[in-house]
């Protein structure tokens, strides 16, 4: 369960002061595939950061399972980051000198699995992404739709109690959108895994199960489909 | 893991990697190759001086360097020769009598120092013999008493073989004593200055003109040359009224050449690092920030920054693995085959001689050079990746993945 309360964030450089969000209060239950959407700069990329621990609220607190990580110092948080939260990003972020395998594998390395279960795993992950024949590819050898995938394959390869993905189908063609939210439903479905997203793109919002509108900072809607 | 990142995150732009793998190989090719070329020369000057006039170690009477009179002779001579003949670290002896001479010709004048010696015995402490033109190493000629001189100074006095010059001086009572010497020999050192004030006679010779018994200098050869001082050391102790004095005492500007080629040295290995540092931080700073989105990446999805840190460090701890031994060992082929060869250097023949050098160059690398070059160059290299590793602590992942 992640809550959001009372979330605000405020950026200022000494010149200029952004209230990117404005009071937040959220609650998402595991095994939701949710969806937050809103214009650019309406705070949902911001949103999405700070329930990832990649940024800190100015007010408020954010609580995982048990554990405000508001509260947490920056090493505290990377480390909850590696076993708690996976990542999907926009644009994939793949480290480009290794594989697939290695890729989806890296973060079980940093939790120090062995390497059996890193195999076992890591094998298991790229099957279920439909790339099981491309496990010695590097990424510059894949398609913005099969990279996605294996982005996908290493969020989940720590084992992460909910995975976050920021516009993840921004950067792909129809089929591949289709495709890999084929796959993360899937996985919602048969694995109860949570899924967060922030997004603009139609197809993601129909797909998914709960859509929180966020604009100027604050909640505008909240659905249930 | 973190380590094969780090190497293959180096070969991501070969061409740069490569430009300063490259640059530190020459780099360090370059440093070491004009410390080897320095130490070359120094020891090309310092063992030219001992094999030509300095010897490893010279005996004198103390009253003689004090006073400089004809009559101090070495005093136990006869035991500082036995002793000598027994020790199994000297290689050679001559013992020395020298006179303060003005030496004359048909076709000129000079002043010379004239050394009574003997032959055998200083052919096996100085290569004086080989340096004679004619091959006759003061062979009696008919009546006369030989001399051989310097090639420079049969030009200033316009001799030749056979020709009969004069020396002059006087004795310890002030009488002035005349020798006639027939010229045998012309010779010529890697010293025009050392050519120019010194010609030899037999030491019988000069000691029946002078009515001296005995010698001035008695000059010493090991077998090892790093033994000097230590065997200086027991030759005091054993004959402690005689002035003994080791190459570095006789001509200290060997010794200063010695530790201003360590200066010199450590100067050019403080350039070699800087020039590496230089490199290393360019390049890694580079490296960084055009990897920010990506570390950015790594450190969202929970690779802490001391891994970071590390694979930063590792990536420059490669290149200076890949350049050190290059740089090493091309420098090792080099020095080993000019080592044999030599690298000619006729063109400033005259100019080098000029300053007891030969105008063939053997470079020369101690061992030490190649084990200290290569614990610096990994020093360095971790050293100088800090400060752009720091850099990359410093990434705010939500920042860098956002604005990358």
């Amino acid at each position: 369960m992640i809550k959001v309360t009372h979330v605000t964030k405020t950026y200022d450089d000494g010149k200029v002061r952004v209230e990117a969000l404005r009071g937040i209060n959220v609650e998402i239950k595991n095994g939701e595939f949710t969806a937050i959407v809103g214009p650019s700069g309406s705070g949902k990329t911001t949103l999405l950061n700070i329930i990832g621990g990649l940024d800190t609220p100015t007010e408020g607190n954010v609580i995982i399972g048990e554990t405000n990580i508001a509260q947490l110092s920056e090493n505290q948080l990377i480390d909850f980051r590696l076993n708690h939260i996976g990542f999907v990003f926009q644009s994939y972020n793949l480290i480009p000198v290794l594989t697939a395998k290695e890729n989806v594998e890296f973060l079980m390395l940093l939790q120090n699995k062995s390497e059996a279960e890193r195999d076992e795993r890591t094998t298991k992950l790229l099957k279920a992404v439909g790339l099981e024949d491309q496990i010695n590819k590097k990424p510059n050898e894949m398609s913005g739709g099969q990279q996605q995938r294996v982005a996908v394959a290493r969020a989940l390869a720590s084992k992460p109690d909910f995975i976050l993905a920021d516009e993840p189908t921004a950067n792909l063609d129809s089929a591949s959108t289709a495709n890999l939210l084929d796959i993360m439903y899937r996985l919602n479905q048969e694995e109860n895994m949570t899924f967060v997203f922030s997004t603009h793109d139609q197809r993601v919002i129909d797909r998914a199960k709960r859509v929180i509108t966020v604009e100027d900072g604050k909640i505008l809607s909240d659905i249930y489909t | 893991m973190i380590v094969k990142i780090a190497f293959k995150n180096i070969w991501r732009n070969k061409l740069r990697s490569w430009v300063v793998i490259i640059a530190i190989a020459l780099g360090i090719f370059g440093g070491l190759a004009v410390i080897s070329t320095a130490t070359g020369l120094s020891k090309m000057r310092q063992n030219n001086a001992i094999r030509t006039y300095v010897s490893h170690l010279q005996l004198h009477d103390s009253a003689y360097l004090k006073y400089g009179r004809l009559d101090d002779t070495i005093n136990q001579q006869a035991d500082i020769i036995t002793y000598l003949e027994k020790s199994k670290k000297v290689k050679g002896i001559s013992p020395r009598l020298k006179v303060e001479s003005f030496i004359q010709s048909a076709g000129g004048t000079s002043g010379v120092i004239l050394n009574g010696i003997d032959p055998e015995k200083e052919r096996q402490v100085t290569d004086l013999n080989e340096q004679c033109i004619a091959g006759n190493f003061l062979e009696r000629y008919k009546q006369k008493p030989p001399i051989i001189i310097s090639q420079k100074l049969a030009t200033k006095l316009n001799a030749r073989v056979k020709t009969t010059i004069q020396c002059s001086f006087t004795n310890n009572m002030g009488v002035p004593i005349t020798g006639i010497f027939k010229v045998v020999d012309i010779f010529s050192t890697s010293n025009s200055m050392y050519d120019e004030l010194n010609a030899f006679v037999r030491l019988e010779d000069l000691q029946n003109l002078t009515s001296i018994q005995g010698s001035h200098e008695i000059a010493v050869v090991l077998h090892e040359g790093k033994e000097v001082e230590q065997f200086r050391e027991e030759l005091i102790s054993k004959f402690p009224n005689q002035h003994i004095a080791s190459w570095r005492g006789i001509a200290p500007d060997l010794g200063y050449a010695d530790k201003m080629m360590d200066l010199v040295m450590t100067l050019f290995l403080i350039i070699i690092m800087l020039a590496l540092a230089f490199g290393i931080v360019n390049t890694m700073l580079m490296a960084v920030l055009e990897r920010k989105k990506e570390l950015g990446m790594l450190i969202s999805v929970g690779m802490n920054k001391r891994k970071v840190f590390w694979m930063i460090i590792w990536e420059s701890i490669f290149l200076a693995l890949i350049a050190g031994p290059l740089g090493i060992f091309s420098t090792y082929l080099a020095v080993n085959f000019f080592g044999r060869v030599g690298i000619d250097l006729s063109f400033a023949a005259q100019g080098l001689r000029s300053i007891g050098l030969e105008s063939t160059l053997f470079p020369i690398l101690d061992d030490k050079y190649y084990v200290i070059i290569s614990i610096l160059v990994i020093i360095t290299a971790i050293l100088s990746c800090i400060y752009p590793a720091l850099k990359a602590l410093k990434l705010n992942p939500a920042e860098t993945l956002r604005t990358a």
